[in-house]
């Protein structure tokens, strides 16, 4: 149970960053973000 | 428009190709090395075959069996408890490739925890896999975890409670295949493989049954057999065996209390004759500096020279040549055959009788390669 819990908050979080990674106007943030997503990313496809 | 978001399409771009390369690349963890076994071979199975509740996840794994259709005993070989101990997975597959059984069966596990081998430990600095010279090429090995992988179990509790002793071990623990036995058929990934491996002992009525590990240096319990309090006798005939071909192992009976390991469940649980060995591997313990390749294969350890040489702990380190890979494996093969003798002189009507294995000497000779086909 724990594990869908971990998964629905992070896919939360996941959206929550994309969208706010499509409003930013600065490169290096969106690099930031970027980071932060592919691990994301990578986590709920069970790849990382 | 397009101006506004060129920023955004060039990282999304950026972050897709390395976010797709380094998929490519931790998704070969998850294939395992194809293995060669002996002409001798009678039948590959899973251990699925044995408790179907871990059929299709990253617990099951292939059970070799050799057969050589003339009454007698049933051994089972495990390795791979622990991925990250790489002799105790290539003793097995040593014996896999070379065996030949002519009195009773032997079965053959090398990946006892398979999800183990699909990662590696974190924050540990361990190679993923290492590389052996054999006549006709290099075969290349996963090197994995002392755990179950966190993708196929997850989350960890605080504390780990062990079935079905209730025995407190820290959280990482319930991911230990050998904190599992005997498991369960409803509990975590780890504890349903246990009960597969203890399913099988049960089913195929295996008389004596092995666990083969490394640890670190200075750890108490290496280059040790561990045994059931019940067959103390046995693993006494085996080190006295041992000790005629001048290799020294400290026998250790295993701890009434401490719950969930091979040596104390496979008693207690079934009616196999188990054991576990380790060898010392200075790779995994804390002095070890650089952990690279060359040190899992070499075992040799400037820090452990030093260490030894001050006399200020109990280490089993040799200062001139080290723990090589060869030394390692043989030191399992070498016990297992002498468990085996001890064995068939207590229980001549139920006597397993193996050829074609290489001693010790041989393999130190002629190097570990020389003993996998491919």
């Amino acid at each position: 149970m724990l594990y869908y819990v971990y998964t629905v908050i992070l896919a939360y979080v996941t959206f929550v960053i994309v969208i706010e990674f499509l409003k930013e106007k600065k490169w290096r943030d969106q690099i930031a973000m970027a980071m932060v997503l592919t691990v994301f990313i990578l986590r709920l496809l069970q790849i990382k | 428009m397009f101006r506004r978001h060129l920023s955004t399409i060039i990282i999304l771009a950026v972050m897709a190709v390395a976010g797709v390369i380094s998929s490519i690349d931790f998704c070969k963890m998850h294939q395992p090395e194809e293995l060669f076994p002996s002409p001798y071979l009678t039948k590959v199975g899973m251990l699925s075959d044995y408790f179907d509740g871990i059929k299709g996840t990253n617990g099951d794994t292939e059970v070799y069996l050799f057969d050589s259709g003339v009454d007698g005993g049933t051994a089972l070989v495990g390795g791979g408890t622990h991925a990250n101990e790489a002799a105790a997975f290539l003793a097995p597959v040593v014996m896999l490739e070379n065996i030949k059984v002519t009195h009773g069966r032997v079965f053959i596990i090398p990946r006892l925890n398979n999800s183990g081998f699909t990662c590696t430990d974190p924050m540990e600095g361990f190679p993923d896999h290492y590389e052996i010279k054999t006549d006709n090429g290099i075969r290349k090995f996963r090197l994995g975890s002392r755990v179950t992988n966190p993708l196929h179990q997850w989350p960890d509790p605080l504390v780990f409670s062990q079935y079905p002793s209730n025995q407190q071990l820290s959280g990482f623990e319930t991911r230990n295949l050998n904190r599992a036995y005997p498991g369960r058929p409803d509990g975590s990934l780890t504890e349903k493989v246990a009960y597969a491996i203890v399913q099988l002992i049960n089913k195929e009525n295996v008389n004596i049954a092995f666990d083969l590990h490394e640890s670190s240096p200075e750890v108490p319990i290496v280059n040790v057999i561990v045994y059931n309090e019940k067959y103390e006798d046995i693993a006494m005939g085996a080190i006295l065996g041992l000790e005629m071909a001048d290799l020294q192992f400290s026998p250790e009976t295993s701890p009434k209390n401490f719950h969930g390991l091979s040596h104390r469940e496979w008693g207690d649980y079934t009616k196999t004759i188990p054991f576990l060995m380790e060898t010392s591997n200075p790779s995994m313990g804390r002095l070890r500096g650089e952990t690279n390749v060359e040190l899992v294969l070499r075992g040799y350890s400037e820090n452990y020279k030093q260490a030894k040489e001050s006399g200020a702990l109990r280490i089993a380190y040799r200062e001139e040549s080290g723990e090589p890979i060869e030394h390692r494996v043989g030191r399992h093969i070498m016990g297992f055959i002498e468990l085996i003798n001890s064995y068939n002189m207590y229980y001549p009507e139920m006597s397993i009788i193996i050829e074609n294995l290489p001693d010790y000497n041989l393999i130190m000779e002629k190097g570990v390669g020389k003993f996998l086909n491919n």
